[in-house]
Order: structure tokens, then C-alpha cells, then sequence
């Protein structure tokens, strides 16, 4: 056991890592964070300090089969780990619900498999040292846990720990760890300790670099710790590293790693930073997008709409071969596309101003309601004030006559609470109508107004199109009558020129790329106008809804304080009735 | 009277043509004039004595009583000289004073016959108006213009840049002496430096020298030679309402009212009705007039009574001041400043009743506007020759654009002055000061009053001053206010200190309730602010604030009556802003009683904390009250933002036994709690067991505070006596003067370096100096000679070095032989010796073989130097600067 430890490693282990024991058994346990003899040998050499029953236990560690993690268990794990001496009996005579647990030792119990932990919402330290685990799993309840010990089992990959975001120490001692991954949901990780693994690959280190929480890694006992770089190769790449296998790392090692592998290190930086920025770029074109989707005109600062008409319209993109139609095509799409940007503006203006709508009068509304509670919490105030008082002096009365007298008027004084606190709650909602259905109104006109504004500007691209159509018709008339005449000098594609046949087919062809894209545009244009309408509805409502709620919470808020008041002076007179 | 020459000026334009007219006659024409003009003089006494037209609402005077007037003022002028005997020429000493203060140099000559033709024509043209003060004599009888009499000069201190400070400190730092005659301005005008070194003057003083200040420091200021209200020339400020004692107007801010946002809430409808509301405000109105007019009636009744006595030469007082002209320094308007008062007054001011001239120190002008209304209609526009007349051309001010008539007689004006001396150059400047520069020494400015000490006496008010360091216990002032005119019921008392180790900085007591306010600067050792109180006895009433920032509890206030004390905080890491301790009648135990032996017991301790933004407002406990006696704890949460109802607990703490015998841990009748939004884990006995438990601990550490609160303010009090007591003065580092430790530093390391410069001396020992003194002396040393030299005082060195070394030998061996001697002596006589003989004879041979061993050492230590010291010196000698030239190929 005398391992040489430095002081730091030492500090550490008191702090956590893995040597985190409960102090006065820790004798007893293996040292589990040292790299030295197995488990049974240490055992074999402390059995004197342990008591009967520990060594009951241990016998039971290698002689019993695979226990299950049933609710006995836990329970009994529960009631021993739970508060001591009269906060134990009191315990004892509630019973604890699972949910209230905060932390849980299960260790040395031969677990194979971790299973019924769901209840354990609150947990924030599980213990699941020295059993035989071969698989992390059922943890995905246990969000709040802060501390994970799985050290001495038999755990061949990282895995089942993606709900697991407020982790900051997880110990994974001396299992059967290949490889370091997995472990992505855990932002706030501190302290890894992977010490007694089978870690083979340096590479697995750079994989570490995402976690800026990390001070504190074990990975001695893993053939990647045999290498003669090891040291450096991790001071180098986790430059914010603290302590290495339960040593500190002092700057002039660091600055040493650093400049040894500077080039890698400066090479892998510029690769992350690269990745950053197209990261950081993706994330503000989804934000663009999502407020251009607020404000109804996605996708409209562009050739998108124009391009989706074509992109489906076979007639239309062979037509475009045709003599003077390529010219035609690129004005009309100028004008079109024109138009798309006046809408998309405009939409965009209209958004900004509905946006101030809702915020003033939200802001109106929040303005509202805490004058409302202030008044509120004044009156109450005053109240309680008197309440005491009364309180009191019914408490000290001698005469019953008196009492009674005082009761009543205290009654008295609690309609009248009531009554004042009611009347503030109507005088407020009727307010709050008033003031809603005015904001209705004009977020109604707003929409309208936004609608009919849109519909005229898509009433321009139709005219546009129907515009673009004629002038189409024309020429492939010109093309048909050419071509009929043997006239045509330029040849056309082969399915283009099956097109002109005869008039029908021409006209009946360019009828229906002209539809196509009519369509198209009444479909942009349904799609805007429904969404701004539900928009509007979905919002008229929630408000609606809001106010409702609120009505309903407060005036049962009112009467729980009024039915307080009254039962405590109920149960004054029954008091006073006794004695 | 100035009223009645004045009036003669009223038409003044046509005096003015009247003038030029005159001035183009001869010179003899002239003097006949002058002739007119004394025996105009002669008769002035019975011009003076035409009823004067005194302000309105006043009572004219009769002949007689102006002769009564004449006849008292004859009496006073022959009692001031005795007054003055202080400071007139016979206790100034003359001859010490440089020389231009003694003669007159050319240009100044020239000046004074400017000034007196001017003053010729002036009285030519005014026969009604005094004479001018144009060049009254200095300390050494020399007459001397006036404005060569101003000095202009800018102090070192930065305290006197601004007019404000400038005027306080010069009326601080002289003592008043009145005028030998109030009627007519002094014979005699002394230099400031004079009046500076005896601290003493009259109003012309005073204004030369604040003007000389003002000037200096860069502002628009000019000596005005005036007169002025009774007060005014007395320096009587009984009827001034202190300027201490007024309160700072409290600047009303109206808040801006944000416009109503476009959805904010109508208010409720009011159901009141509007008639009974303006009935009731027509009601206060007429309430409200009737106390005014009351209120009016009593200040004019005590008005009249402060105005009883009038001045009886009201108006004929002549007074000094200084005007300080708009535009220079960004002085955004005209004022006066009275120089014994330091006090700014506009100048429409009641108290300054006529100009009849100014000067600064470039030119000098002659007041040519009536003063019928006081100064309330003059105006300061210099450069108007119309009605500031000017003695000399050239200066600065900017004239007014004149028309093309008087222009003509500006020119003529000029001729005129160019017939009376035609040598004159047309811009003649004035000449510089004769007066020397203005200093005033760091003590003496410290000191500011004559002996540090001035009184001045206002109304329902009396203010004393001190210099710093003169009182041993700090007091620079003192602000007495009473409750009568008379001055003998004492209202309050407010004292400033400075320089205090305690940092007091300002006591104010009332003397009608008997509440001791004291105020510290931040640095008191226990960071204390205010402390108010009655007695210094603990336990009374007494309000104590402190620096928050310089505590570490943050405590900000502490109140404290006979059965309570209250404690605000802030900025606490547990949020606590507020502990109110109620305290119950000591119980009987030893005879002393006091809070540290047996402390009162608590009954009632109230907590208060801010929001702890870290817990949901339902779990964050805004009240505290742990019930002492009845062993219960109230606890109030804060309200959550949605809500108007707030958690509340109730702990009560029954120890009891079931049926069974065993002790009831907790039950649930035990907490009552009130929950706004019931939780679940609260209704627990656990969790109420636990809570309790926590709140047990916590009233412990709160009764532990409370105890500490108790013994702190004991500790407060005793410091504070202690100071009280002990009063010490800081003194700056800064301050060489009075720091007797910084002076005594300074003093050992004065001496340290002396000792230092002659330790250099000795060092600098020429080896050489006896030898040079044998050969001729001018020479200049040949090689043979300088080879001798260094030779010789080698020689002499190896000589004294064994000399010295035979002389230790020598000593060594004659102690040697002694102590031998001694011992043989001691062998044979040592059967008969007594035990005193035998101790002398060990305690000789102690000494003995100490004296010996010390020699040897020193000899060793000889032997062993004296080869070094002397291939030292052979080195130094080698390189000797007047021998190395020689030496050089020698070696």
C-alpha cells in the first residue's frame, strides 16, 4: 500500500476523485483510486479492523450470486443511510419516499444490473462502487445527480449517461474501458477518473477537450499511461487541467508540453476554431430563417418562390428554349423577384410593429397588475397588522360576553378584507377587459391590414405572370405559325419541337406551365394569410386564457387567506369553548 | 449730503456742454475758478447744512438738528483718534519701508498733476460734490494715487482663486478699525503689505486689498469709494440672519410624468362628489390666508421694532467696497462685495446708498449718475463717458459708439487736457504699483484672525471662529443660535472640529431637548457616522450610524431605547436587513448590574431579510420572530411576484410526554403553517423537525448577536469618552511644522549625514601632506623627488607600524612581569593571607590575564594587518594623482 503519493493527490482524494470514501471505513475498503495489489489481497491484509458483520459481507461479495436491485434493497439501503436519532424515528414512523432521497450508497452489493432507480428524482451522490456491473443503464431519471461512482465493476463502454447534465464527478475505476466517448451531455463535468481501464489510444485525450469544466482526469493503470509522452501529450492538449492522476501539474511541466507540441496543438486549434465559426455561422441563418418565419415572409428575400414555380414545370423550362424567351424569362423574373423583396420588407416592417403592439401591451398589463397587488398586499398588510392585535386581546379576554363581542367584530373585519380584496379583483378585470379588447381590436386591424397588403402585392406577381403568359403564348404562336410555314431558321430541342404540332397542344402547354405557377403563388399567399390569421387567433386567445387564469388564482388565493383567517379564529373559540 | 450734491448732477447733459465750454478758457481763467472753488469750500459748511432731502417716508431734518448732528460728530471725531492710537503712522515703522514708499518717482509726479487738474476741473464743473479721493497719503506722509495703491497679485493658495474664499479670508484675517471721520474718506491710505503685517484697517484697506487680490486672481474688481448703510460701516450684521442657520432651498423635483402608454388602465371611476371637493379646498384656501396674513402682520410689527432706530446720517456714511464686474472668471453678473463681511450683495442692494467713484488698478472713474434711488439705477458700463467720467485715456474698457457731438467734445476734452499740461502724452498709463508684493505666510494664512479668534455677532445668532491647532481639542467653529434679539436664551449649539484623531467633524447640540447630535468623517475606529444621544449612560436612547461599507457586519443604523434596540444592515451575505430585540426587566442577581456581568434578558427578537434571489420567494424567509418566553419562532416568507399572500409558519416548542412515557419529538399541532400554494414535502414532520432544529440554532446565534450588539455599544461609548477625554490633534505627514516626529526624523538624519561628511573628511587624510610640506613649496616635483617622497612616507609608515607593534609588545610584557610578580607573591604569602586578600588577588588576576589575552590578540592581529596596511598605502601612493605621472615608468 505505500504507494508515493504527494500531498496534492492526497488533498484531492479527501476533495473526491475516486478515492471517495466515507471516513472510518475507508480502512476497509481497497484504496480504490491506487494502482496496487488486487482487491483481495488488500482485504486479506486488513481483516483484523473489520467487524463481524463486514466480514459476513465480504464473504457474502464472492461466495453470493448477483443480487437484484428490487425495492427491498433500496429500501433498506435508504433507512440506513437516512437521518439519525430522534430525526431517524421520526423518519422511521413517516417512512421516506425514494423521491426525497439525496444521496445513495449501494456499494459491495453484487449488483449486476442497475434497475429501479426511476424514483430517485432528487438524487444528487449515487455510490455504485465494487459490484459487477457490466453496463451503465437505467440512470435517465436521475438528472439532478451531481456525483456518479461506478469504480471497480465491470463496465466495458461509456454509455447511458446522456441525461446526466449536471454531472460534475464521475468515477469510472478499474473497469473495462476501451474507449473514451459518449460522454457529450456532460457540461459540467470537473473531475474523470478512467484510472485501471483499457485505454490504448492517445487519441481518445483530444475527445476530452470539449469539456472547459475539467480539472482533475485519472488515467493511470491504462496502457496509454505506459507511454513516455503520456504526461506531456495530456498537459499539452488539456492545457486547463489541474491534476493528473492525483498530482498536481505545475506550470513549468505545462509550459514544457506546450511547447513540444506546439504545431499539433496550434493545428488542431485552428480546426476547432474552423468548426466554431461554421457552428456559430449555421446557428444565426437558423435564427434569421426562425424570424423571418415570425414575421410570415420566409423565404421571400429571393428567386426561391420564382425558382420553386419553374421547378416543377416541365412545359415551362422547355419553353424557355424558344427564341426571345430566355430575354423574357430574365425580366419577368427581375420584376418578380422584385416584388418578393417588397414583400418580404414589408412583412418584415409589419412584424416589428405588431412586436411593439404586444410589448406595450403586455408591459400596460404587467403595470396593471402589480398597482393591483400592491394595493393588494397593502390592504392585507394593514389586516394582519390588526389580526395580531385581535388575536390577542381575544386570547387575554376573561368575560365571555366580551369574547363574544370581540369575535364578532373580528369576523366582521374578515368579510370586510374579503370584500375589499374582491372589489379590487372585479376593478381589475374589468380593467383588463377593457384594455384586452382594445388590443384585440387593433392587432385584428393589424393583421388585416397586413393581409390586404400582401394579397395586393401578390396580386402584382399574378399580373405579372399573366403578363409573362400572353407574351409566351404570343411567341409560341409566332414559333407554331413558323414552324408550320417551314420557316423556322434555329433549330429546337427534339422535345420542344414536339410541343408544335398543332395549336392545341402549344397553347394547352403553355397554358399549363401558366398555371403551375399561379398556383404556386395562391399557395404562398393562402399559406401566409392562414398562418397570420392563426397567429393572431392563437394569440387573442392565449391572452384571453392568461387573464382568466390569473382571475381564477387570485380570488382563490383570496379565499384560502380569508378561510385561514377564519379558522384560525374557529379554532380560537374552540380553545377558548374547551377551557 | 451726497443725496443733495447729487441731485445738482441730474442735468447732466447740458452741465456737460456747460464744461467744455468752460474748459477752453485759459489757465488763469482756471485758477480764478479755483479761487471761486475755495471760497466755494469755505462755504460748504453751510451748503451742508440745507435740509437734506432724505429718502422718502423719512422725516426731513431741521436746521437744528443737523447742527446737533455737527456738534455730536465733533465730539465723536475727537474720541476716534484715541481708538485709532493702535494703528497710525506713529506705530507704523517708517524707516524700515522700502523706497518707494517713501518718495514719489517722475511718472508718478506726472500722475499726481493729472490727478490734480482733474480734480480742478471736476470741482469746477461740481461744485456741489465732495472732492475726490484721488491721492491720499501713505505711512510715510507721501501722497500716492489710488490706483497705484492696488496691487494686483495672485496668492499661492488655491483656496484664494475664487472671489468667495478671497473676500472671507481678507475679512477674516484683518480686524476692523472704523474711519477717523464717517463722513469723508481717510487722509490716509496705507499699503497693503502695512495693513497685512498689523492686521489691521479701515474699509479702504480692506477694499485695496481685496481688490489687489480679486484683480490678481483674474476678476473684473474695482475700489469703490462710496457710501453705505449704518450696518454696512459698522460691520454690523446683528440684523443679518446668519448664513449657517439658513437652510439649502429644497430644490423641488417634479418628476416627469411618462406619457400614458397607449394600453394603460382607465382608473376606477371616482363617485365623489366634485362640489363638496371644491367647497372643501376654497374651505383650506381661506384657512390658509387668514394664518398668512397673520403670520404677515406679526413680521411687519417685529420689523418696525428692529427699525426703531434710524440712522440719523443715513446716507452720509462713507464706505469702501469692491465691484466685481460681469464677464471676466465667467462672473455671469455684476455684484458688490462688502469687505468686512465677505458678503456678496447685488447692486440693487438697500445697504449701498451712492457711488461717487471706482478705480482699479489701471484708471479711475467718477460716478456722473444720480443716486437718488440708491445704486438700484446705476449702470456699470464704464466705457460710457456720459456717466462714468474716466482721469486718464487708454483704458480697456470698450466705449460706446458715440455720436458724432460729443465725439467732437471728446476731443475737446482731450485738447483741454493737453492746454493744462502740454508735456502730457495723450494715453498716459498709469504707473506701476508702489506698493510691494503682497505675501502672506503659510502660518499666517493658517491663522487667518488676528490670534486665530473672531466673533461675529448676528441676528438671533453668534459665530465664533477658530484657527485650526489653536484649540487643543480641535474646535475651528461655533454657531450659536438663540431664541430672542437679545441674545441670552440659547437655542442650539453647533460646533465644527478639525484635525480630530476621533474624526469628529461637527456636534450639534439643542439645548431645549438636550439631544447631542455628533457627526464623524469615515475613518472613526469603529466606523461610526452619527451618534445621537441624551446621556452617555447604555440602555437610554440613542441613535448611532455608521459607514456600512467600512463594517464588516454592514451594519448602516443602530436605535436603541430603554427597552429596545433596533439594527438595520445591508449588504449581508445572509440577506438580513433588520434585528429588533425587545428586552425584559433584568432579573435580580448581583449587585452590579450592567450588560456585561448580567445582561437584560431578551423577550423579543424581530428579523428581517432582503430577497434571496438564489430560493424561490416561497421558500425565502422575509420575518423572523423568535418569541423568547413563549418558546415560539413566527416565520413570514416573501411574496411570490404572482401573488399578494405570503407562506407563514409557526413554530411551537413543547417539550412533553405521551402516554407511554416517551418525549413527543414533534407533532403536528406543533407547526401551524399557512401556505399559499400548498407543498408537499412541508407538510413532513421531517421536514418540520429539521426546520425547527435549524431555527433553534439560528435564535441562539441570533441572541448571541443581539449580546454582542450590547457589549458593542458599551465599547463605543467608553472609546468614545476616552477620545472625548483625551481629544487628540492628527497632523498631516505633509505638515514639516507641527509633525514632531517627521521634524525629529529629519533632524537624526541631518545629523547622520554630517557625521557622514566628516567621516568622508578623515577618509580623505593626504598621507602625503607632511612630506610636500618639506620641499620648496611651487615646485613642481621631479621623478627623483617624487621617488624620495613616496619612499620617505613609506619609511615613516613601516616605522609607525612598528612602533606600534613594539608598543603593544612593550605593554603585553609589562603585564606579563607583573602578573608573575604577583603570583610569586601570592605563592609565598599564601599561608598567611586573609580570605579578602586572596579574593583581591583572584580578581587581579582575572583582570590581569584578560588585559594580557586582549594584548596578545592585538598584537596577532597587528602582525597580521601591518603588511597588508602598508602594501595598501604603497598602492594608494602609486596611484596618488600627483605622484602617478612620476611614478609611472618607475613601475
Amino acid at each position: 500500500m505505500d504507494t508515493p503519493e504527494t500531498e496534492d493527490a492526497q488533498l484531492h482524494k479527501l476533495h473526491g476523485g475516486v478515492g471517495k470514501r466515507q471516513p472510518g471505513k475507508g480502512s476497509l475498503r481497497p484504496g480504490a483510486g491506487l494502482p496496487g495489489p488486487p482487491r483481495s489481497a488488500q482485504h486479506q491484509e486488513s481483516p483484523q479492523q473489520c467487524s463481524l458483520e463486514q466480514k459476513g459481507r465480504m464473504n457474502r461479495l464472492y461466495d453470493m450470486e448477483p443480487r437484484v436491485m428490487d425495492d427491498e434493497m433500496l429500501k433498506l439501503a435508504v433507512g440506513e443511510q437516512g437521518p439519525r436519532e430522534e430525526a431517524g424515528q421520526l423518519a422511521k414512523q413517516e417512512g421516506i419516499l425514494f423521491k426525497d432521497v439525496l444521496s445513495l450508497q449501494l456499494d459491495f452489493q453484487n449488483i449486476l444490473r442497475i434497475d429501479n432507480l426511476w424514483q430517485f428524482e432528487n438524487l444528487q451522490k449515487l455510490q455504485l462502487d465494487n459490484n459487477i456491473i457490466e453496463k451503465i443503464e437505467g440512470l435517465e431519471n436521475l438528472t439532478r445527480l451531481v456525483w456518479l461512482d461506478l469504480s471497480f465493476n465491470n463496465i466495458e463502454a461509456i454509455e447511458g449517461l446522456d441525461m446526466l447534465v449536471n454531472l460534475e464527478d464521475l468515477s469510472l475505476f478499474n473497469n473495462r474501458i476501451s474507449k473514451i466517448d459518449s460522454l457529450d451531455a456532460l457540461v459540467k463535468l470537473q473531475v474523470l477518473s478512467l484510472g485501471n481501464n483499457r485505454i490504448e489510444n492517445m487519441m481518445n485525450i483530444i475527445y476530452l477537450r470539449r469539456f472547459k469544466a475539467l480539472r482533475t482526469l485519472s488515467l493511470s493503470g491504462n496502457p496509454v499511461a505506459e507511454d513516455e509522452d503520456y504526461k506531456m501529450f495530456i498537459c499539452a492538449y488539456l492545457p486547463d487541467l489541474v491534476y493528473l492522476d492525483f498530482r498536481r501539474l505545475d506550470d513549468h511541466m505545462k509550459e514544457l508540453a506546450e511547447m513540444k507540441h506546439q504545431y499539433s496543438i496550434d493545428e488542431l486549434k485552428h480546426r476547432e476554431n474552423l468548426m466554431q465559426a461554421q457552428l456559430e455561422d449555421e446557428q444565426a441563418r437558423r435564427e434569421e430563417l426562425e424570424e423571418h418565419k415570425a414575421a410570415f415572409v420566409e423565404q421571400l428575400n429571393g428567386t426561391f418562390l420564382f425558382d420553386s414555380m419553374y421547378a416543377e414545370d416541365v412545359e415551362g423550362s422547355k419553353l424557355s428554349h424558344l427564341p426571345g424567351v430566355g430575354e423574357l424569362l430574365e425580366a419577368y423574373k427581375d420584376k418578380f423577384v422584385i416584388i418578393c423583396l417588397n414583400i418580404f420588407e414589408y412583412g418584415l416592417k409589419q412584424q416589428e410593429k405588431r412586436k411593439a403592439e404586444l410589448d406595450t401591451f403586455m408591459e400596460c398589463v404587467q403595470e396593471a397588475i402589480q398597482e393591483n397587488q400592491e394595493q393588494g398586499k397593502l390592504k392585507i398588510a394593514k389586516f394582519e397588522e390588526k389580526h395580531l392585535l385581535s388575536l390577542n386581546a381575544i386570547r387575554e379576554e376573561s368575560e365571555l360576553s366580551n369574547i363574544e363581542t370581540k369575535i364578532v367584530e373580528y369576523s366582521e373585519d374578515i368579510t370586510e378584507l374579503l370584500n375589499v380584496l374582491m372589489m379590487l379583483e372585479m376593478q381589475l378585470v374589468e380593467q383588463l377587459e377593457e384594455t384586452i379588447n382594445m388590443f384585440e381590436r387593433n392587432i385584428i386591424d393589424l393583421v388585416g391590414l397586413f393581409v390586404e397588403n400582401v394579397q395586393s402585392l401578390m396580386a402584382q406577381c399574378r399580373d405579372l405572370e399573366n403578363h409573362h403568359h400572353e407574351k409566351l403564348l404570343e411567341i409560341a404562336i409566332n414559333v407554331l405559325e413558323k414552324t408550320v410555314k417551314g420557316e423556322m431558321d434555329e433549330d429546337l430541342p427534339d422535345d420542344l419541337r414536339s410541343l408544335f404540332v398543332d395549336k392545341d397542344t402549344i397553347v394547352n402547354a403553355v397554358g399549363a406551365s401558366h398555371d403551375i405557377h399561379l398556383l404556386k403563388i395562391d399557395n404562398r399567399e393562402d399559406e401566409l394569410v392562414t398562418r397570420v390569421n392563426s397567429w393572431c387567433t392563437h394569440l387573442l386567445d392565449k391572452v384571453h386564457k392568461d387573464e382568466i387564469m390569473r382571475n381564477r388564482q387570485r380570488v382563490k388565493e383570496i379565499n384560502q387567506y380569508v378561510d385561514h383567517a377564519q379558522s384560525e379564529l374557529d379554532s380560537l373559540e374552540c380553545g377558548d369553548l374547551l377551557d | 449730503m451726497v443725496q443733495a450734491v447729487l441731485k445738482v448732477i441730474s442735468s447732466l447733459d447740458s452741465q456737460r456742454h456747460a464744461r467744455m465750454e468752460v474748459l477752453k478758457e485759459k489757465v488763469e481763467e482756471e485758477e480764478a475758478a479755483e479761487r471761486e472753488e475755495a471760497a466755494e469750500r469755505a462755504e460748504r459748511g453751510e451748503k451742508t447744512k440745507r435740509p437734506m432731502e432724505v429718502r422718502r417716508g423719512e422725516a426731513t431734518m431741521t436746521q437744528e438738528m443737523l447742527r446737533d448732528l455737527e456738534r455730536k460728530l465733533s465730539e465723536i471725531e475727537v474720541s476716534v483718534p484715541e481708538k485709532l492710537l493702535t494703528f497710525t503712522k506713529d506705530t507704523i515703522d517708517t524707516s524700515k519701508l522700502p523706497f518707494s514708499y517713501q518718495s514719489n518717482t517722475l511718472k508718478e509726479e506726472q500722475l499726481l498733476q493729472v490727478a490734480d487738474n482733474f480734480s480742478r476741473q471736476y470741482s469746477h464743473l461740481c461744485p456741489d460734490r465732495v472732492p475726490l479721493f484721488l491721492h491720499p497719503l501713505n505711512e510715510c506722509e507721501v501722497p500716492k494715487f489710488v490706483s497705484t495703491t492696488i496691487r494686483p497679485t495672485l496668492m499661492p493658495y488655491p483656496e484664494l482663486y475664487n472671489w468667495d474664499t478671497c473676500a472671507q479670508f481678507v475679512s477674516d484675517f484683518l480686524s476692523m478699525v472704523p474711519l477717523p471721520d464717517p463722513l469723508k474718506p481717510p487722509l490716509y491710505l496705507y499699503s497693503s503689505t502695512t495693513v497685512l503685517k498689523y492686521q489691521k484697517g479701515n474699509c479702504f484697506d480692506f477694499s485695496t486689498l481685496l481688490c489687489s487680490m480679486l484683480i490678481g486672481a483674474g476678476y473684473d474688481a474695482y475700489c469703490v469709494n462710496g457710501y453705505g448703510s449704518q450696518d454696512l460701516c459698522h460691520m454690523d450684521l446683528t440684523r443679518e440672519a446668519c448664513p449657517l442657520t439658513m437652510k439649502p432651498k429644497e430644490t423641488v423635483k417634479e418628476q416627469e410624468k411618462a406619457p400614458p402608454k397607449k394600453y394603460a388602465i382607465k382608473p376606477p371611476r371616482d363617485l365623489t362628489s366634485r362640489f363638496e371637493q371644491e367647497q372643501e379646498v376654497k374651505r383650506q384656501e381661506a384657512i390658509k390666508a387668514e394664518e398668512e396674513n397673520r403670520k404677515k402682520q406679526e413680521e411687519a410689527r417685529l420689523l418696525e421694532q428692529e427699525n426703531a432706530k434710524t440712522d440719523p446720517l443715513h446716507g452720509l456714511r462713507v464706505h469702501s467696497w469692491v465691484l466685481v464686474l460681469s464677464g471676466k472668471r465667467e462672473v455671469p453678473e455684476s455684484f458688490f462685495i462688502d469687505p468686512f463681511t465677505a458678503r456678496s450683495y447685488s447692486t440693487q442692494d438697500d445697504h449701498f446708498l451712492g457711488i461717487e467713484s471706482l478705480w482699479n488698478h489701471k484708471n479711475y472713474w467718477v460716478n456722473m449718475q444720480d443716486c437718488w434711488n440708491c445704486c438700484k439705477e446705476l449702470v456699470f458700463d464704464l466705457g460710457d463717458p456720459v456717466r462714468w467720467e474716466y482721469l486718464l485715456l487708454g483704458t480697456d474698457k470698450p466705449f460706446l459708439s458715440l455720436t458724432e457731438e460729443e465725439d467732437e467734445g471728446m476731443n475737446d476734452d482731450d485738447d483741454v487736457e493737453n492746454l493744462g499740461k502740454e508735456d502730457e502724452d495723450k494715453s498716459f498709463d498709469m504707473p506701476p504699483s508702489w506698493v510691494e508684493q503682497i505675501e502672506i505666510s503659510p502660518e499666517a494664512f493658517e491663522t487667518r484672525c488676528p490670534n486665530g479668534k473672531k466673533v461675529i455677532q448676528y441676528k438671533r445668532a453668534k459665530l465664533e471662529k477658530w484657527a485650526p491647532y489653536l484649540n487643543n481639542n480641535g474646535l475651528v467653529c461655533r454657531l450659536t443660535t438663540y431664541e430672542d434679539l437679545e441674545c441670552t436664551k440659547a437655542l442650539e449649539m453647533k460646533e465644527w472640529y478639525q484635525n480630530r484623531e476621533d474624526m469628529l467633524e461637527l456636534k450639534h447640540i439643542n439645548k431645549i431637548t438636550g439631544l447631542n447630535v455628533d457627526y464623524f468623517k469615515p475613518g472613526h475606529p469603529q466606523a461610526l457616522r452619527m451618534h445621537s444621544y441624551k446621556s452617555m449612560q447604555p440602555e437610554m436612547d440613542r441613535v448611532m450610524e455608521f459607514y456600512e461599507t467600512a463594517r464588516v457586519d454592514g451594519l448602516i443604523k443602530r436605535e436603541e431605547t430603554p427597552k429596545t434596540m433596533t439594527e438595520y444592515y445591508q449588504g449581508r451575505p445572509d440577506f438580513l436587513s433588520y434585528r429588533h430585540v425587545n428586552f425584559g426587566p433584568r432579573m435580580k442577581k448581583l449587585a452590579l448590574n450592567s450588560a456585561e456581568s448580567n445582561p437584560r434578558p431578551m423577550v423579543k427578537i424581530t428579523e428581517r431579510f432582503f430577497r434571496n434571489p438564489a430560493k424561490p420567494a416561497d421558500e425565502d424567509v422575509a420575518e423572523r420572530v423568535f418569541l423568547i418566553v413563549e418558546e415560539r419562532i413566527q416565520l413570514r416568507y416573501h411574496c411570490r411576484s404572482d401573488h399578494i399572500t405570503a407562506n407563514k409558519r409557526e413554530f411551537l416548542r413543547r417539550t412533553e410526554v405521551d402516554s407511554k412515557g416517551n418525549k413527543i419529538i414533534m407533532t403536528s399541532d406543533m407547526c401551524i403553517s399557512f401556505e399559499v400554494e400548498p407543498m408537499e414535502h412541508t407538510k413532513k414532520l421531517l421536514y418540520q423537525y429539521e426546520a425547527m432544529m435549524k431555527l433553534k440554532s439560528e435564535e441562539k446565534m441570533s441572541r448571541h448577536q443581539a449580546w454582542e450588539s450590547e457589549l458593542e455599544v458599551l465599547e463605543i461609548l467608553k472609546l468614545r469618552e476616552e477620545e472625548e477625554e483625551a481629544h487628540t490633534l492628527t497632523i498631516s505627514i505633509y505638515d514639516t511644522k507641527r509633525n514632531e516626529k517627521s521634524k525629529e526624523y529629519r533632524e537624526a538624519m541631518e545629523r547622520v549625514l554630517h557625521e557622514e561628511h566628516l567621516r568622508q573628511v578623515e577618509a580623505q587624510l593626504d598621507y602625503l601632506a607632511p612630506f610636500l610640506a618639506q620641499l620648496p613649496p611651487g615646485e613642481k616635483l621631479t621623478r627623483w623627488q617624487a621617488v624620495r617622497l613616496k619612499d620617505e612616507c613609506l619609511n615613516d609608515f613601516k616605522q609607525r607600524l612598528i612602533d606600534k607593534a613594539n608598543l603593544i609588545q612593550a605593554r603585553f610584557e609589562k603585564e606579563t612581569q607583573e602578573l608573575q610578580k604577583k603570583q610569586q607573591w601570592y605563592q609565598e604569602n599564601q599561608v598567611t593571607l586573609t580570605p579578602e586578600d586572596e579574593d583581591l588577588y583572584l580578581s587581579y588576576c582575572s583582570q590581569a590575564m584578560f588585559r594580557i589575552r586582549i594584548l596578545e590578540q592585538r598584537l596577532s592581529r597587528h602582525k597580521e594587518l601591518a603588511p597588508l596596511k602598508y602594501l595598501a598605502l604603497e598602492e594608494k601612493l602609486y596611484k596618488d594623482p600627483r605622484l602617478v605621472e612620476l611614478l609611472k615608468v618607475f613601475v
